[in-house]
């Protein structure tokens, strides 16, 4: 039996009259790849918004490691080791390249505000710049470094918020649409470099996803949700040739949909 | 700024700090040779208050991304408390004519008085900012603007008298010419009175530099480029801006120290919301982002309202010409005018987000990083 890292239990979000997210339940076990996709506007973001603390779930429990962090604060629950990346990206504007990364080094700081100040932590800030270098060149952004990270092509933006999000040192990695905007041959290799960064970094991903290809190619297993609801669960396999699936994406053309905010 | 793998500082740094080391000791050999009545001293000791409160502004509105304005009220505490705990005692009973005296009968020495308006600006820091920092922007800045008009309020209220001498003014404790060395006869040997002021806000200044390029730094701007980018990777936002908001207050409050004894005097009324609207055309007319910025414009700012833009204020007649508008008030029309230039077609000011070091950099024919773009 695999270990379970994450566990979604009934989880519902009410936004006023909206239901975004109804009681939807998921397990995602230790080293999986998992995707959950669904038509836009279905409720994928809000469920990363309630696993990452952005939204307290109107009812519901979300378990990491047997740990309840359900309603705790973003900045707790990405300490506890999940990290992420978002669909409209959110790159630190002022920074450049090395400083987005190094930025998410903060948390694991063991300084205060004084001992930095005065540079009494020099080694911890040393290391901090060294471990940055070396994620850097692990995800072949080391020649980018010092560019503003908001000059970048956008293909590489993302790969940059998910740099970024692997500095934290998280033990799980929410990817929302890391493929948006990108060219086939980029999301080509985005799909190898997350199954990359995986085993490297002994992750376990949750991702959304719009582009099927990716989706059956690196997905261990898939949810699909639809107004909020669980329509189907399975391996890839099982899920393309899932009837209620092929219903709720009937007439939406995956490359003519437009991301929401 | 920005620094990669600095193993040792790069040039345009180290020359930096060898072109503000000259500029001090310009002053001291300038401070010497040149009457201390000139008007360049006068500029210098205001400019050197008013660039450590704008840099402290600028912490900030600047780096961190929190519209305050409650640096008066934070100035005001810093002038208080460093007034009321150095008037020398044998003084007391002529400054508190009206309450017997005052509280306080004892009497600090001057630095450790202004670490202390600094530590009582900090404090009353923390205890607003827990309601205050949950607000956003624009209520944020309403709110601050309130604590300060309260605090001023606050100051002059006859029952705190024996403390702050009601609306009466602190005076008679020692200021920047108290740091003048003289000799047995009274008569200034070394003077001082221009260097120790603006060492004072140099060292504050240099703390908060060294705030900024630290880790701590990083994180305020990375709340201010994006709240949720930076509470996703970990940053506690609450504790992070409250930190920024003690630490602005911290040197308001020590700016205000350095107003009083520029001043001479402290009188509660004289912290307005218009002292801090001052601060805040300083912070953007030098750069929002920009300590040099703020620097820069402080001296300049301070250099034509009080110097070179006087003349305005005065009849100025050219042979039997009498040249019109020139009265009084004038001059604070054409500031106006000035300032409305900077702001409606040179919003980066004169720095945008450039530091010194980024200049010469630039004058390096180096590539610049997160210079004033957008
Ligand atoms: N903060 C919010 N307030 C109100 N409605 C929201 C909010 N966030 C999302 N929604 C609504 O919830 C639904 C699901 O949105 P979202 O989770 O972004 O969908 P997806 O990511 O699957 O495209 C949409 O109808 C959206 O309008
Ligand atoms: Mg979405």
């Amino acid at each position: 039996m695999s270990e379970n890292v994450l566990h979604i239990d009934h989880l519902t979000m009410r936004f006023g009259g909206v239901v975004a997210v109804n009681d939807l339940s998921m397990d995602i076990n230790r080293g999986e790849i998992v995707a959950l996709i669904g038509p836009n506007g279905a409720g994928k973001t809000t469920a990363f918004n309630m696993v990452t603390g952005v939204y307290t779930p109107t009812s519901g429990k979300i378990t990491l490691m047997g740990q309840d962090i359900t309603g705790r604060r973003p900045d707790e629950i990405t300490k506890l080791g999940i990290a992420r990346t978002f669909q409209n990206i959110r790159l630190f504007s002022s920074m450049t390249v090395f400083e987005n990364v190094l930025t998410a080094r903060h948390l694991r700081r063991t300084s205060n505000f004084l001992s930095a100040t005065f540079r009494l932590n020099a080694a911890e800030e040393k290391r901090m710049r060294q471990e940055t270098e070396a994620l850097l060149k692990e995800v072949g952004l080391y020649e980018l470094r010092d560019e503003m990270a908001t000059s970048l092509p956008y293909g590489k933006q993302r790969l940059l918020e998910i740099a970024r999000a692997l500095s934290t040192q998280p033990k799980v990695l929410l990817l929302d649409e890391p493929a948006a905007g990108m060219n086939p041959q980029e999301t080509e290799e985005l799909g190898a470099f997350i199954k990359l960064i995986k085993d490297k970094f002994d992750l376990t991903v949750f991702l959304i996803e719009h582009h099927m290809n990716l989706v059956m190619d690196i997905s261990d297993r898939i949810y699909v949700i639809d107004f909020g609801k669980q329509i189907a669960q399975g391996t890839p396999s099982e899920v393309q040739n899932d009837p209620a699936v092929i219903a709720a994406y009937l007439g939406v053309d995956e490359e003519e949909e437009v991301s929401p905010a | 700024m920005t620094e990669i793998k600095r193993k040792k500082l790069d040039s345009a740094t180290v020359i930096s700090i060898v072109i503000v080391l000259a500029l001090y000791v310009a002053v001291f050999v300038a401070e010497q040779f040149i009457p201390a009545t000139s008007m360049l001293f006068t500029v210098i000791k205001k400019g050197a208050t008013y660039a450590l409160v704008a840099v402290s502004m600028n912490l900030l509105n600047g780096f961190t991304g929190i519209f305050s304005l409650g640096q008066a009220g934070f100035m005001l505490i810093g002038a208080y408390v460093y007034g009321i705990f150095t008037i020398p005692v044998i003084s007391r009973m002529d400054v508190y004519q009206y309450y017997n005296g005052g509280l306080v009968q004892f009497t600090l020495p001057v630095f450790v008085a202004m670490l202390l308006s600094g530590l009582a600006a900090a404090f009353l820091a923390l205890l607003i900012g827990l309601p205050v920092l949950r607000l956003k922007s624009d209520y944020l800045a309403i709110a601050t603007l309130g604590f300060a008009e309260i605090i001023r309020a606050l100051f002059q209220w006859d029952k705190l008298g024996p403390i702050t001498n009601g609306s009466n003014m602190l005076r008679l404790f020692p200021n920047f010419n108290d740091f003048n060395i003289r000799n047995a006869d009274g008569q200034v040997v070394v003077y001082l009175s221009t260097l120790v002021p603006l060492l004072i806000a140099g060292v504050c200044i240099f703390v908060i530099i060294l705030l900024i390029n630290s880790t701590y730094g990083r994180a305020l701007r990375a709340i201010k480029d994006d709240e949720i980018a930076a509470e996703a990777m970990g940053i506690r936002l609450a504790s992070h801006k409250r930190l920024a908001f003690c630490i602005s207050s911290f040197f308001a409050g020590v700016g205000g120290a350095m107003l009083a004894m520029y001043q001479t005097t402290v009188q509660a009324k004289s912290f307005t919301t218009a002292m801090t609207y001052e601060i805040l055309l300083i912070v953007v007319i030098g750069g929002i982002g920009s300590v040099t910025g703020s620097c820069l414009s402080s001296f300049l700012f301070v250099a034509c309202s009080e110097w070179w833009l006087r003349f305005l204020d005065q009849k100025q007649v050219i042979g039997d010409f009498e040249v019109p508008l020139l009265r009084n008030g004038f001059r604070l029309v054409v500031f106006s005018i000035i300032i409305m230039i900077v702001v409606l077609f040179f919003r980066q000011g004169i720095m945008g987000r450039k530091e010194l070091p980024d200049l010469i950099r630039q004058l390096q024919g180096k590539k610049v990083k997160g210079g004033a773009s957008k």
